[in-house]
């Protein structure tokens, strides 16, 4: 593996989705479209040009209203979505929490769970037989571990997604809006976790809309806006920027209503 | 083709799990759980031997080991596919959240009916002894026409799964090709029984091969012609060749459409 004090470098990149419309509204419509063969589509970037580097060990903050492109830009530097154009290189194992529990199948128990899950994010049987006991602690579940997880409460389902993504030991940690799990002293542990990982000289890329944790614990920031990166700066300065730029959107609104 | 199998190794364990867990959850409603596997093909052929020795009079002694030899080959060529024709498409959620292989969801599909496949030749071995069929030691050479036919089924796979993520009507489509491919294939009768002048039309089918050398080594007891092996696998290498090569070409972009 290269050494490079380098984490994530993403240079120049653009994810551009095509939305199809759907719905034709008569029957003869949707066979005459069909025929045509000219499904009506628009094309628009959720990320738009955006560049940034991350170093070994810091800890960075994304913030930015609902659709300007966050999630989408962890999915790319997560390796979900190969970017429409520009390049991106992450050196170290990557551990994206994008969303918790992807990959839990209900009818299964949580160990079995436990498994699949390890295995999906690139982990060996061996490696993850090794962590289960820790896994299991950490999650608090008990004896609930061997019952098909549909039977969980969604705070035990997500104390067990959580366990499970952070105990796997990653170089690079990927969070995405997934610190409210649980209940407060499960937080409290999340966080400790998160502290120690941080401590550990692990980096970590964190999405939140909790403008406390970026200021708490992030070493930057960076402030995202219909897909383009407005600023790239001291978590303070950019929780600053976000909120003022939040305050005035209220003819936005009025547009989006009347088109 | 290297990289399917340095992929396929690398993933392996993965593969396996997702393969046994297919399983567990088809079977895990059920009272009576996996023994559907070998209750299953009993009692299909159960059906179709009362349909065709008993109503249509088929003249063909043990009819339900000349049936079995070859409808559990094709059982599992087809479920295999039906289940992988869903396999990018029904894992759409965790292909939008985690970087993963997308070819291990289509190669766990093949493997749990692979399973499913040896499970149901304890029931056909139990038919055969059932009938007083004379044991062929022929079926020491199942292994082969088994790797040729699990070959051809991963390469159609790996194109019904990455159709079925363009067009979804191709889950629909494949239910009816399959019905179709089941007739026109040597599955309820042999060309044999046919005009020799129409015998050509059975031998477009891919799969005659394989399904022949099933029912040449557990039904009739006598060893394929190599001709025939080799022609097996040419199919089947032709299969996947075409079949991983449009699933690599696409496999990228199927977080797009899923």
């Amino acid at each position: 593996m290269k050494q490079s004090a380098v984490a994530i470098a993403v240079d120049n990149v653009t994810q551009r989705f095509r939305v199809i419309h759907e719905r034709p509204d008569s029957l003869r419509e949707l066979f005459t479209r069909f025929f045509r063969n000219n499904a009506q589509f628009h094309d628009f970037e959720a990320v738009s040009k955006v560049s940034f580097t991350v170093g070994k060990g810091e800890m960075v903050g994304i913030v930015g209203r609902n659709g300007s492109g966050k999630s989408t830009l962890l999915k790319i530097i997560a390796g979900v979505y190969r970017p429409t154009s520009g390049r991106v290189t992450v050196n170290g194992t990557i551990a994206p929490l994008i969303e918790l529990g992807a990959g839990m199948h209900s009818e299964l128990t949580g160990r079995e769970n436990i498994l699949i899950n390890g295995l999906l994010m690139g982990y060996s049987k061996a490696e993850m037989k090794e962590r289960e006991e820790r896994i299991i602690d950490f999650s608090e579940i008990g004896e609930f571990i061997d019952v098909p997880i549909k039977q969980y409460s969604s705070g035990m389902y997500m104390r067990l997604a959580f366990s499970v993504a952070t105990e796997v030991d990653p170089e690079i940690l990927i969070l995405d809006e997934i610190l409210a799990v649980g209940d407060l002293p499960f937080q409290n542990k999340c966080f400790d976790r998160l502290r120690a990982f941080r401590a550990s000289g692990k980096t970590i890329l964190l999405v939140t809309h909790s403008m406390g944790n970026i200021v708490d614990f992030c070493d930057r920031a960076i402030l995202m806006d219909h897909g383009r990166m407005m600023l790239d700066g001291s978590p303070k300065e950019v929780v600053e920027a976000f909120e003022a730029a939040s305050l005035p959107h209220k003819h936005e609104l009025v547009e989006a209503e009347t088109s | 083709m290297t990289e399917l199998v340095r992929e396929s190794l690398r993933y392996r364990e993965l593969i396996w799990a997702l393969a046994l867990k297919e399983l567990k959850i088809r079977y895990k409603r059920s009272a009576l759980g996996f023994l559907w596997a070998l209750l299953n093909p009993m009692l299909q052929m159960l059906v179709l031997t009362l349909v065709f020795s008993t109503i249509l009079s088929m003249n063909v002694p043990h009819y339900a080991v000349f049936l079995l030899s070859v409808l559990i080959p094709w059982t599992f060529f087809s479920q295999s596919l039906s289940y992988a024709a869903d396999s990018i498409v029904g894992n759409g959620d965790l292909i939008k959240k985690i970087r993963v292989a997308k070819l291990v969801f289509p190669m766990a599909a093949v493997v749990s009916n692979m399973i499913n496949f040896l499970l149901s030749l304890i029931p056909t071995a139990l038919i055969v002894l059932a009938l007083r069929h004379p044991f062929h030691w022929t079926w020491i050479f199942l292994p082969v026409p088994l790797i040729a036919l699990t070959i051809f089924t991963l390469g159609a796979t790996f194109f019904f799964a990455v159709a079925n993520v363009y067009y979804r009507d191709v889950g629909h489509i494949l239910q009816i090709v399959l019905q179709l491919w089941f007739y026109v294939s040597p599955i309820m009768f042999s060309i044999d029984f046919f005009p020799a002048k129409y015998r050509w039309l059975f031998k477009l089918n891919p799969l005659i091969f394989v399904l022949n050398q099933f029912r040449l080594s557990i039904y009739y007891g006598l060893l394929p012609a190599l001709d025939s092996i080799i022609a097996a696998f040419v199919c089947a290498f032709v299969a996947l060749g075409i079949g991983y090569w449009i699933f690599r070409k696409h496999q990228d972009e199927f977080v797009f459409y899923v």
